[in-house]
C-alpha cells in the first residue's frame, strides 16, 4: 500500500509517496537524488548504504521508508561538499582514503557516528567501529589514518565546525597524517 | 569537437582484437585514425585513452603526464577515458598496462602539441622556440626590449583554425629533471567528490524518463556452456506479477528474462515474484570438493614453453625426489558494488552507460547481440565499484540494453547482490604440479613444472542466453603468467595445460602469475630447507641473472631485519600462539608466452597461528617493490598497500564452493573478505628506480602473497600448505587431527537450576481424546440468534469509557489477529495455520453486514465469553474466548464501547478450510463442553493488588496461554505444568512462561516489563514474530498493567538460577562460523562491532538460541524482522533469498554450538529450515 511518509533528511523535512515497505536508500537515491548512499548487498552486510538516522549509524537497505518515518537522516551530502567538507570527508581526502571510492560513503558515515559518541578512540576501537564495512580494494589502511587524523581536526582547538554544509574546517592541510595512530610506518625513501 | 579554433593530434591504430580462442586466427580490424588529444580555443585541453580507471588512480597519473609535457595545472586538463565515441581502442584495461603501455602515445601526442604550439607562438612573437617558456598554459618569452614578457595562451594560439595533426614520435620530451608533477605524489582528481557524494558513478546516472530494470537469471548459476544454456527455459507467467503496480513490460528472449517498472523497488518486487518455470537442468559440474582431480580431469592441450637440460634424467637421478601439488581455488573478484548500466536505445542509435573494463569489445558484443553495425553504438565509461577483472564481462550492459530497446526508454538496471556472487565470472582455479628435487650436496637437479588453468574467456552473458553466441567452453592460452620461474634451474621443463573453463571466469587480478607463483616460491623455499640453506640466501644463488630482483630481495630482507634460519619454528611459542616468518618473491610476466614484465616484488609475511584453533593472523607485511619511475609515488604506494590486503584475503580466507554444482556463497557471509580487524600492518619499500620506465603496479605486490604467507605458517608450525585458503579449519585438522575438538562439558553450575513448580490449574486433560463425538451429542449444537439491533450512537459512551476500552484491545491484541496484512485495522481475514485446517480472523469493525455493527452488547458479550456468534453459530478456538471468560463486565462494556465508535469497514473473511470434524461449526460446542470450564476471576488475597491485576490480564484478556501453553491434540490449552509451558502459533515457538523456559538467563520482572514495553530485553533478545505485533500494542496500554503482567509471570518462573558466562567452546561448524561473521556480525556483534540503528541482541543471551526448538531461529534467518515491536528496535533483513537451507542449518548449528554449549545440539534443524522456508506466516 502507498503512503505518504514525512521525514526530514540533511535538514530539510521532505514527503515521500512510495510503498511503505520500501527501503529507505532506494527513497534516498531515487526520489532524492543522492548519490551518497551505495547499494552493496541490501542485507546489512557491507556498509555501502550507511546513513545517520536520528544521530546513529543505520544501513539504509533493510530499514524501510516506514521505519524513517519523523526522524532525521544525514547522508554523506548532508555532511558537507567538495569546496567545504566536513573534517571527516576532509580527512579522508587529505589521506587519500579511496582507491574506487564505492564503500567511501559507509567508512566516512560509520566514522561520523563513531566520532560523534566517541571523540578519541583508540586504533582498535576504530578497527572495531568499522568491521562490519567491506572494502575491496584494500584501502583499509589509509582509511583507519583518515579516522585517526579526523579525531584530530575535529579535537583540534579551532574546529569549529556543526555539521552544516557551510562550515569549513579550520585545519592545517599539513597535519601529521600517521601520529600515534600505531598505524604503518611509513618508508623513509619517500 | 565543436570548437572553431581547434588543435587535434591523433594517429594511426591498430585497433587490438579480443582473446583469440586457441588455434583461431585474430581478425583483423582495419586501421583507423584516433584522437589522443585536443586543445580548445576556449584553453580547455581534453586527453583521450583508450583504457579506463578502474579505481587505480589511473586518470590522476595520465593526467600528471600529459599536464607535465605541457605545463598545465592538473585541474586545466580533462581525461577522457574508455568512450567508444572519443577514445581511442586500446584494447581492455588488464595486465596493469595503462601507464606501462597505453600511456606512451599519449604523452608523445601531448609532447607533439607542445612543439606545435611553441612553434606557432614563436613565430607570433618572433623569437626562436627555443627561448619560449610555458607556464599553467600560458606560453610567455622572456623580455628582451624592456617592454616586459610577452604571453599567449594555448586557447589564443588555437584560435579560429582547426588544425590536425599526427604523433610523428619525435616531438621532444620534457627532459626528466625538469619534472614539476610526473614523480611526484598527487593527490587523486576523484577523490574530493567521491567523499562528498558528488561523483556519479554509474549506479548513479539518472537520465530523463528513465526506468529500472532487474533481470531474472536462469537457474544454472555460474556455467557458461552446455547445450542446456540458453535452451533451458519453459515458460513465463506474467500474471503473477500482475498486482504489482508500475510495470512497464517482462521481456524474455529465450533464457534471457527481465522485469521493468517505474521504480526500482517496484522492478524488485516484480523480478522476485515472477513465476518462471525452467527445464529441469540435468548437467552436473565434476566433484569440486577436490579441485585437484577435477582439473586433472578436464580435457587438456599441453604447451611446453620452456624444456633445457634433460630434466628426466635429472630427476632419475635425485638424491631426494620431490613431487608437490599446489592448488588455488576458485574466487570472486567481488566488487562491493554489484554491477550496473543504464541504456538507452532508440530506432537508429543506442547509448550505454558503462563500468566496463574494455569499451570497444563491449560495443562489438553489444551490435552483435542486436545485430547491428558497431558504429550505431556508443558505450560511454563511466566509473563502477573497484573490480578486478570482473567488468572485462560486463553483462549487465547487455541486459540493459535489450531491456530499453523492449520498452523503447532508457532503463537503468542494477544486479543484485545474489546475481553478482552467483553469475560474476570467477577467478579460475588453478593446479600447480611441480617436480624436482636435490642431489646429496643439496643442489638442485631438476624443476619440472605443469601448469593446468581453465580458460576465461566469459561471453557475455545475453550473447548466450538469447542464443546469440552458441555456448561452447573455449580453450584459450591464458595460463602462462609468471608461468616460467625467477630461479635459473638447470635442467628445466614448463608446460602449461591449457584447458576450457569448467565455471565460468574472466580475468582476475593476479590472473596466472599468483598461482604460479605461489608453487615457484613455495616450492624454492621447500628446497631451501631441504638443503639446509638460508631460504634467502638460497634464492639469491639461485635467481636468474637479475640486477633488479637481487637488490630488491635484500632490501626487503634488510628492512624486515630477516634473520638466517635453516629449520622451521625456531621462534618459541608464547602459549598457543606460535609465530613464523615467511619470504617471497616474484615479478609479474603479463600477457601470453613470452609477454612483458611489470614490476619486481617480494614480501616478508609475519605470521601468527592459535595451534588450539588453527587461527592465522598476518601481522606484518614488509613488501618491496620495483616499478621503475613512478608517475605517482603515492598512487603506487596505495596499490601495493590494496594488493597486500586483498591478496592475503584470498589466501587465507577465499574460494567459491559449489553447492548442487551451483556457486553456494549469494552473500558476503558465504564468501568473507577480510576485515579491518584482520588487516596486517604493512611496511612499503618502493625502490627508487626514476631513471627505469615505468612499469606496471595494479598487480604486481600481490603475486608473492600465496608463497610468503605459505612459508610464514610453515615457519611457525612446520607444516607446508600447498592448497588455498589456508583456513582456520585446515590449519587446525593439520595441527590436531580431522576431528573437531570436542565442546568442554559444561560446569555443572552452569545448568540452571529450577524447582518450585506448583501446577496452577486444573487438572490433566490426557486421555480426553476420542471423547468428543460422544460428548457433542449431549451438548447443544446450535445456539439462539440474538436479534439484530441498529448499530449505537457513539455518543452513548463517555470519552474515559472508549480510551479504557483502548487500552483494553491493546491489551487484548484484538488488531494483532483481526487485521490482515496490509488490510484494515480489525477488519479481519488474516489466515492462522492450525493443526485442523486454515482459519481466518473475522471483522469486528462495526460495519453492519460485514462486521459486528449489529451486535448487541449480549451478542457481543456471549461471543466473546463463550465463543458463539450473534447469529448462534460457533466460533473456532482460535479465537482465545476461552481466556475473556473471566474478562470484568465493566471492562467488557469498554471494550464494547471502544469496537464500537471505530471507523467500519466493510471486508470479506475468507472461507476457512478446516478438515473434518473440525470443519463442523456445531462440532465445536462438544468441544466447549470440555474445555469451556474457566471462571470468572477471583482474586488471590495472599498476592499483591498489582499481582491480582497481572493475572487478571495474562489470564484473561491477554489471553498469553492462546499462544504460550501447548495445546492438546483437540487444539485446546493444556493446563496444570503445561499451563504457558510454552506453544506454537503461525510457525513460532511461544517459548515457556515459566520454569520450563530455556532462556540462559531467568526472566526477573525488570526483564519482563522491559520487554513487553519495548519489545526488547538486553538480556533475552528481541520481540519478532507474532510477539512483536502484540507488543506493539502493548506499548500503547498504561505502563501499570504492563508492570502488573510483569510481576504476576516473573512469580512463575520460581527461582530460576543464572547459568554461569557462556564459555567459548570450538565452533562446531566452520561453514556457519563464516556465515555469522559476515552476514551476521555487523548487527550481532557483542559490542566488538559498530554501533548501528536499532537494538544489537547478543545472541549468547538470545532466547530462540537456547530454546529447545529451532522454530523461531530459523523464522527469524530466513524471514527477518520487518514489522518489529517498535520502531526503534531496527529492522533484520530476511536472507530467503539469500542464504540456502544448507547455509542456515549450518548457521543455526554454529550459533547453537557457539552460543548454547551447554544445550543439546538440535537435531531437526534441516526439516525445520525447509518447513519455515515453505510457510512463512503471516507475521
Amino acid at each position: 500500500m502507498e503512503k505518504t511518509i514525512a521525514l526530514r533528511v540533511n535538514g530539510r523535512a521532505v514527503s515521500v509517496t512510495a510503498m511503505a515497505d520500501t527501503p529507505l536508500l532506494y527513497i534516498l537515491r531515487n526520489d532524492l537524488a543522492l548519490n551518497g548512499p551505495k547499494y552493496g548487498c541490501g542485507l546489512g552486510e557491507c556498509g555501502a548504504c550507511t546513513v545517520i538516522l536520528d544521530g546513529v549509524a543505520a544501513r539504509s537497505c533493510v530499514i524501510p521508508l516506514a521505519g524513517a518515518e519523523g526522524r532525521e537522516v544525514v547522508t554523506l551530502e548532508g555532511l558537507g561538499s567538495s569546496s567545504a567538507p566536513h573534517p571527516v570527508q576532509q580527512a579522508f581526502i587529505d589521506e587519500q582514503a579511496a582507491q574506487c571510492g564505492y564503500c567511501m560513503n559507509g567508512m566516512i558515515m560509520t566514522a561520523k557516528a563513531l566520532l560523534d559518541h566517541n571523540p578519541t578512540p583508540t586504533m582498535d576501537e576504530v578497527r572495531r567501529a568499522l568491521s562490519g564495512n567491506l572494502c575491496r580494494c584494500g584501502t583499509h589502511v589509509e582509511i583507519l589514518r583518515a579516522v585517526m587524523r579526523a579525531a584530530r581536526l575535529l579535537s583540534s582547538p579551532g574546529a569549529h565546525h556543526d555539521d552544516h554544509p557551510d562550515a569549513r574546517s579550520a585545519l592545517p592541510a599539513d597535519a601529521d597524517p600517521c601520529g600515534a595512530d600505531g598505524g604503518d610506518r611509513r618508508p623513509a625513501d619517500r | 569537437m565543436a570548437a572553431t579554433g581547434v588543435l587535434l593530434i591523433v594517429d594511426e591504430i591498430l585497433p587490438p582484437s579480443g582473446p583469440v580462442a586457441k588455434g583461431a586466427t585474430a581478425t583483423p580490424k582495419p586501421p583507423e585514425t584516433a584522437l589522443f588529444l585536443a586543445v580548445r580555443d576556449d584553453g580547455q585541453v581534453f586527453a583521450f585513452n583508450g583504457h579506463v580507471d578502474l579505481g587505480t588512480g589511473i586518470r590522476t597519473a595520465l593526467t600528471q603526464i600529459v599536464a607535465e609535457e605541457l605545463d598545465l595545472r592538473m585541474d586545466q586538463l580533462r581525461m577522457v577515458l574508455g568512450d567508444t565515441g572519443s577514445s581511442p581502442n586500446q584494447g581492455a584495461t588488464i595486465a596493469s598496462a595503462t601507464i606501462q603501455i597505453s600511456a606512451v602515445p599519449l604523452r608523445n601526442a601531448a609532447a607533439e602539441a607542445r612543439r606545435h604550439l611553441l612553434e606557432r607562438a614563436a613565430t607570433l612573437f618572433g623569437v626562436p622556440a627555443g627561448e619560449l617558456r610555458v607556464e599553467e598554459g600560458v606560453v610567455i618569452a622572456p623580455d628582451k626590449s624592456g617592454t616586459g614578457n610577452r604571453r599567449i595562451s594555448y586557447g589564443e594560439l588555437v584560435r579560429g583554425e582547426r588544425v590536425e595533426l599526427r604523433i610523428s614520435g619525435n616531438a621532444p620530451l620534457k627532459a626528466r629533471e625538469q619534472y614539476r608533477l610526473v614523480g611526484k605524489g598527487a593527490p587523486r582528481v576523484d577523490i574530493p567528490a567521491k567523499a562528498t557524494g558528488e561523483f556519479a558513478y554509474v549506479h548513479d546516472l539518472r537520465l530523463p524518463g528513465m526506468l529500472h530494470g532487474r533481470v531474472v537469471r536462469p537457474p544454472y548459476a555460474g556455467i557458461d556452456s552446455g547445450e542446456f544454456v540458453g535452451n533451458s527455459l519453459e515458460s513465463v507467467d506474467e500474471g503473477s506479477i500482475a498486482h504489482i503496480s508500475g510495470i512497464v513490460g517482462v521481456v524474455v528472449l529465450r533464457d534471457f528474462v527481465g522485469v521493468v517498472a517505474e521504480r526500482e523497488e517496484q522492478a524488485i518486487k516484480a523480478a522476485r515474484e515472477l513465476k518462471v518455470a525452467w527445464k529441469p537442468w540435468t548437467r552436473k559440474l565434476p566433484d569440486l570438493s577436490n579441485l585437484a582431480q577435477a582439473l586433472r580431469d578436464n580435457p587438456s592441450t599441453p604447451r611446453k614453453v620452456l624444456d633445457k637440460g634433460n630434466v628426466d634424467a635429472a630427476l632419475a637421478a635425485a638424491d631426494q625426489r620431490m613431487t608437490r601439488t599446489y592448488v588455488w581455488p576458485y574466487q570472486m573478484h567481488g566488487s562491493i558494488g554489484p554491477s550496473c548500466a543504464v541504456a538507452d536505445c532508440r530506432e537508429e542509435h543506442a547509448t550505454v552507460w558503462s563500468g566496463t573494463q574494455n569499451p570497444h569489445l563491449l560495443r562489438a558484443d553489444l551490435a552483435w547481440l542486436l545485430d547491428w553495425p558497431e558504429e550505431r553504438i556508443d558505450v560511454v565509461r563511466m566509473e563502477a565499484a573497484g573490480c578486478y577483472g570482473r567488468n572485462c564481462a560486463d553483462d549487465v550492459a547487455a541486459d540493459a540494453l535489450l531491456l530499453s530497446q523492449a520498452v523503447g526508454r532508457p532503463v537503468r538496471v542494477q544486479l543484485t547482490r545474489e546475481q553478482e556472487h552467483l553469475w560474476e565470472p570467477k577467478g579460475t582455479a588453478q593446479l600447480m604440479e611441480v617436480d624436482g628435487g636435490i642431489d646429496a650436496d643439496g643442489g638442485i637437479v631438476a624443476y619440472d613444472f605443469a601448469t593446468s588453468y581453465p580458460s576465461n574467456g566469459a561471453p557475455t552473458l545475453a550473447l548466450l542466453l538469447t542464443g546469440r553466441v552458441d555456448p561452447v567452453a573455449a580453450v584459450f592460452e591464458m595460463g602462462d603468467r609468471t608461468s616460467i620461474p625467477p630461479y635459473d634451474y638447470e635442467n628445466m621443463r614448463v608446460v602449461i595445460n591449457d584447458m576450457a573453463p569448467i565455471v565460468r571466469a574472466s580475468w582476475m587480478r593476479g590472473v596466472s602469475a599468483m598461482p604460479n607463483s605461489f608453487a615457484h616460491d613455495s616450492y624454492i623455499d621447500e628446497l631451501a630447507f631441504a638443503a639446509g640453506v638460508d631460504p634467502v640466501e638460497f634464492r639469491l644463488r639461485h635467481l636468474r641473472d637479475d640486477e633488479r630482483a637481487a637488490d630488491l630481495i635484500r632490501a626487503v630482507a634488510g628492512r624486515a631485519g630477516w634473520q638466517p634460519r635453516t629449520a622451521p619454528q625456531q621462534t618459541p611459542p608464547e602459549g598457543d600462539v606460535l609465530r613464523g616468518r615467511g619470504f617471497a618473491y616474484a615479478r609479474y610476466i603479463h600477457s601470453k608466452f613470452p609477454g612483458f614484465g611489470a614490476a619486481w616484488a617480494a614480501w616478508v609475511a609475519d605470521v601468527a597461528v592459535d595451534r588450539r584453533t588453527g587461527e592465522i593472523a598476518v601481522t606484518r607485511v614488509v613488501v618491496g617493490h620495483d616499478a621503475g619511475q613512478m608517475i605517482n609515488p603515492d598512487g603506487v604506494r596505495h596499490q601495493i598497500h590494496g594488493n597486500v590486503i586483498q591478496s592475503a584475503s584470498r589466501v587465507l580466507k577465499e574460494q567459491v564452493e559449489f553447492e548442487d554444482s551451483v556457486v553456494a556463497a549469494r552473500e558476503w557471509g558465504g564468501y568473507p573478505i577480510m576485515t579491518f580487524p584482520e588487516v596486517p600492518d604493512i611496511d612499503v619499500l618502493m625502490m627508487p628506480r626514476e631513471t627505469e620506465p615505468p612499469l606496471g603496479s595494479g598487480e604486481s605486490a600481490s603475486v608473492p602473497s600465496a608463497a610468503a604467507i605459505a612459508n610464514a605458517i610453515f615457519d611457525a608450525t612446520g607444516i607446508r600448505f600447498r592448497e588455498l585458503p589456508i583456513t582456520a579449519e585446515r590449519v587446525r585438522e593439520a595441527l590436531n587431527g580431522p576431528s573437531e575438538p570436542a565442546p568442554p562439558a559444561p560446569p555443572e553450575a552452569a545448568k540452571p537450576r529450577r524447582r518450585g513448580w506448583k501446577a496452577w490449574l486444573g487438572a490433566s486433560l490426557t486421555g480426553l481424546c476420542g471423547v468428543m463425538i460422544g460428548m457433542a451429542s449431549s451438548a447443544l449444537p446450535f445456539r439462539a440468534e440474538i436479534a439484530p439491533v441498529s448499530p449505537p450512537s457513539a455518543g452513548l459512551w463517555s470519552p474515559a469509557t472508549i480510551e479504557r476500552g483502548r487500552q483494553l484491545a491493546a491489551l487484548g491484541d484484538c488488531a494483532v489477529c483481526h487485521t490482515a496484512e496490509n488490510g484494515a485495522t480489525n477488519a479481519g481475514g488474516r489466515p492462522f495455520e492450525t493443526p485442523f485446517g486454515t482459519v481466518h480472523s473475522t471483522n469486528i469493525t462495526p460495519d453492519p453486514d460485514s462486521g459486528i455493527g449489529r451486535w448487541s452488547f449480549a451478542a457481543f458479550d456471549r461471543a466473546m465469553r463463550e465463543g458463539i456468534g450473534r447469529d448462534g453459530r460457533h466460533l473456532y478456538p482460535a479465537f482465545p474466548y476461552t481466556a475473556f471468560r473471566n474478562m470484568t463486565d465493566d471492562d467488557m462494556q469498554a471494550l464494547y464501547a471502544h469496537l464500537m465508535t471505530q471507523p467500519a469497514v466493510r471486508g470479506g473473511m475468507p472461507a476457512n478450510t478446516m478438515r473434518f470434524p473440525f470443519n463442523l461449526r456445531p462440532m465445536m460446542a462438544g468441544w466447549n463442553t470440555l474445555f469451556l470450564n474457566r471462571e470468572t476471576y477471583t482474586p488471590d488475597p495472599q498476592r499483591s493488588a498489582e499481582w491480582n491485576r497481572g493475572n487478571y490480564l495474562v489470564n484473561g484478556l491477554g489471553h498469553c496461554a492462546a499462544c504460550h501453553s501447548p495445546r492438546n491434540a483437540l487444539g485446546a490449552e493444556k493446563l496444570g505444568e503445561a499451563f504457558l509451558a510454552g506453544g506454537t502459533v503461525d510457525g513460532w515457538e511461544a517459548p515457556a512462561l515459566t520454569g520450563l523456559s530455556k532462556a540462559p538467563k531467568p526472566w526477573t520482572e525488570d526483564d519482563l516489563f522491559t520487554y513487553l514495553r519495548t519489545g526488547f530485553s538486553q538480556r533475552h533478545g528481541v520481540a519478532a514474530g507474532p510477539m512483536a505485533a502484540v507488543v506493539h500494542e502493548l506499548s500503547t496500554v498504561p505502563e501499570a498493567d504492563v508492570r502488573a503482567m510483569a510481576v504476576y509471570l516473573a512469580s512463575l518462573g520460581g527461582d530460576m538460577v543464572e547459568a554461569s558466562a557462556v564459555t567459548r567452546a570450538p565452533v562446531s561448524s566452520a561453514n556457519g562460523e563464516r556465515l555469522f561473521n559476515g552476514a551476521c556480525k555487523a548487527c550481532h556483534s557483542d559490542g566488538e562491532g559498530p554501533t548501528l540503528f536499532g537494538v544489537s541482541p547478543s545472541m549468547a543471551v538470545n532466547s530462540n538460541v537456547h530454546s529447545d526448538s529451532p522454530d523461531n531461529l530459523a523464522r527469524v534467518i530466513l524471514h527477518g524482522i520487518q514489522n518489529p515491536a517498535t520502531r526503534d528496535l531496527g529492522y533484520m533483513p530476511a536472507f530467503r533469498d539469500s542464504l540456502s537451507d544448507r547455509q542456515v542449518a549450518d548457521l543455526m548449528a554454529y550459533l547453537r554450538g557457539r552460543f548454547a554449549p551447554d544445550k543439546a545440539a538440535w537435531t531437526d534443524i534441516a526439516p525445520t529450515v525447509a518447513k519455515a522456508r515453505a510457510n512463512p506466516g503471516t507475521h
